[in-house]
């Protein structure tokens, strides 16, 4: 019966395409389902040890990580086993009926074999084991584990210190999908599976992950950059990008230089609102996608006194920002420095 | 990371605390950076002062003769003043903007001191750094390369080198983009005198 079992379960995991923590939690359920059966055939934690062993030899590796806490459980049925997780419990049902609507066709058949008098414990045991397997899935040896492993049976601390050395030896996979828990009383930054724990390799990790997150804004802000990938490349890009802008404020400098005995000339014609209405119409038309530009107030007193020379300017600003407009973008396609945004 | 700086900005430790207000500033400039220089009230700030600035730029030039080194002169006049107003509308908070303002004061004391020895001092400074410089790695050497860009910012550190440059483009881009409505709008409204003068 219990060969069955496997060979059926090692098929299912093999074939099926699922993502690491929906296997994690399908597993979960597996093991939840093969636990009452053992506990009810009321078989030592021995054999059941043996049954997990061969179990984790059959399928891939994140199997034996999430083993460990089912070991724990195994025979410390005592009324412990819910302190201190009430609150998870809501999440994790979510969780468990979510996964449980897929891949039925396995289970059904181990479900045929469970009484449904053991229902409420089957559901205590998953509310219990789901947020412990997750935060184990999550960490490497730390002090948290070893105090649930307490908690839960003395007993069985031998059997957790040996399991917890198996899965550390173990692969990676885990890692990499879960993230870093943070503590709130002080900078604690966990660290994941298999990778050092001392203060150095901590604070590195910290400082590569500030630069990283410093180098995401830069990414987004320089015109392809997504395309490179290497902090490198992303330098380069960046490095291009100042040098550009830089040289275009010389060239605009320059036209400006030139621009400027008209400035005295175009008063007359030009005020200051006139001016911050254009600039708004060429953000808009120029950025329409990341700036998110209102309209220019048209009774908003500049600080200027160009503004008190001509007060009746304001109402021929419409007609010219309609014509700048489509100025401003012919203007903008023939411009001879070609710069896209 | 970020969670003690948000609890306690004034905590009474020492070692956090400077991290703590250093976090706060970077996170300011990364968060902030991207839509500060893009709001309305910027834009109107800045192009009010550029205008302002440009003409008392005329005035002072008005009287020299129309030639092309006054033009390219008068261009880096520009230039400077444009950078000038982009770092006062800054505020004072980036380390760029500080610089580009104290950099104007103190080419005004060179000018007036000896600037022929300053120019010396550079070249001897620049040969010493030439010899003794080995093959860095790649990401280093460009990491220098964009403190060299960005105004001010040759010896900070890595993360608020980033932190600058990323408020420092985008300042440029508004500055660009208001030196050029400047331009079109001047082009605009006066195209006789421009076209047919030269």
């Amino acid at each position: 019966m219990l060969e069955g079992l496997v060979s059926q379960e090692s098929l299912s995991l093999n074939s099926m395409d699922m993502s690491v923590l929906e296997r994690l939690k399908w597993v979960q359920q597996q093991q939840q389902q093969l636990q009452q059966v053992v506990y009810q055939s009321s078989n030592n934690s021995h054999e059941l040890l043996q049954i997990l062993q061969f179990h984790g030899s059959n399928n891939d590796d994140l199997l034996q990580s999430s083993f460990s806490p089912f070991q724990m459980l195994g025979s410390g049925f005592g009324p412990n086993y819910n302190i201190g997780f009430g609150p998870p419990h809501e999440a994790m049902d979510e969780c468990i009926s979510r996964t449980s609507s897929c891949h039925m066709e396995p289970v059904d058949t181990i479900e045929v074999l469970l009484k449904t008098g053991e229902e409420n414990r089957a559901i205590a045991l998953k509310n219990k084991r789901n947020p412990e397997v997750k935060t184990r899935g999550e960490e490497k040896t730390e002090k948290k584990i070893k105090v649930e492993a307490e908690t839960e049976s003395s007993m069985k601390g031998k059997s957790n210190m040996r399991n917890t050395e198996a899965s550390s030896d173990t692969s990676k996979e885990t890692s990499k999908k879960a993230s870093e828990i943070q503590k709130l009383d002080y900078i604690h930054v966990r660290a994941r599976r298999g990778q050092a724990t001392d203060r150095h390799s901590l604070a590195e990790r910290a400082r590569r992950e500030k630069i990283s997150k410093k180098m995401k804004y830069l990414q987004d802000i320089v015109p392809g950059c997504n395309k490179v990938t290497g902090k490198a490349g992303m330098l380069d890009e960046i490095i291009n990008y100042v040098q550009c802008l830089q040289r275009q404020v010389e060239f605009l400098s320059m036209k400006l230089a030139v621009l400027n005995p008209e400035l005295e000339l175009a008063v007359e014609d030009v005020s200051v609102k006139q001016f911050q209405a254009y600039f708004t119409n060429v953000v808009a038309s120029k950025q329409s996608i990341m700036v998110d530009v209102p309209l220019f107030p048209l009774d908003q007193q500049g600080s200027l006194d160009l503004s008190a020379i001509n007060p009746n300017q304001t109402t021929s600003i419409e007609a010219p920002s309609a014509s700048w407009e489509t100025q401003s973008q012919s203007l903008y396609n023939t411009s001879s420095l070609g710069f896209q945004y | 990371i970020e969670n003690t700086s948000e609890s306690s900005p004034e905590s009474r430790r020492k070692k956090p605390r400077i991290s703590e207000m250093a976090e706060i500033e970077s996170r300011r400039i990364n968060e902030e950076s991207l839509k500060r220089w893009k709001t309305n009230r910027v834009q109107q700030i800045y192009a009010s002062k550029l205008v302002e600035a440009l003409r008392r730029v005329r005035q002072r030039s008005s009287t020299s003769t129309e030639t092309d080194k006054v033009v390219s002169g008068a261009a880096r006049e520009i230039r400077e003043t444009a950078d000038r107003v982009l770092a006062a509308s800054a505020r004072g908070t980036t380390r760029w903007s500080r610089a580009i303002l104290a950099s104007r004061v103190r080419a005004k004391l060179k000018k007036h001191r000896k600037a022929k020895k300053s120019t010396g001092n550079c070249k001897s400074r620049k040969g010493v750094t030439e010899t003794n410089r080995i093959k860095l790695p790649a990401v280093e050497r460009k990491l220098k390369i964009l403190g060299r860009l960005v105004p001010g910012c040759r010896k900070v550190s890595v993360p608020n080198l980033l932190d600058e440059a990323t408020d420092y483009i985008a300042a440029l881009e508004m500055q660009v983009r208001a030196m050029e409505a400047l331009a079109e709008l001047l082009t605009a409204a006066a195209p006789r005198t421009t076209l047919t003068g030269t």
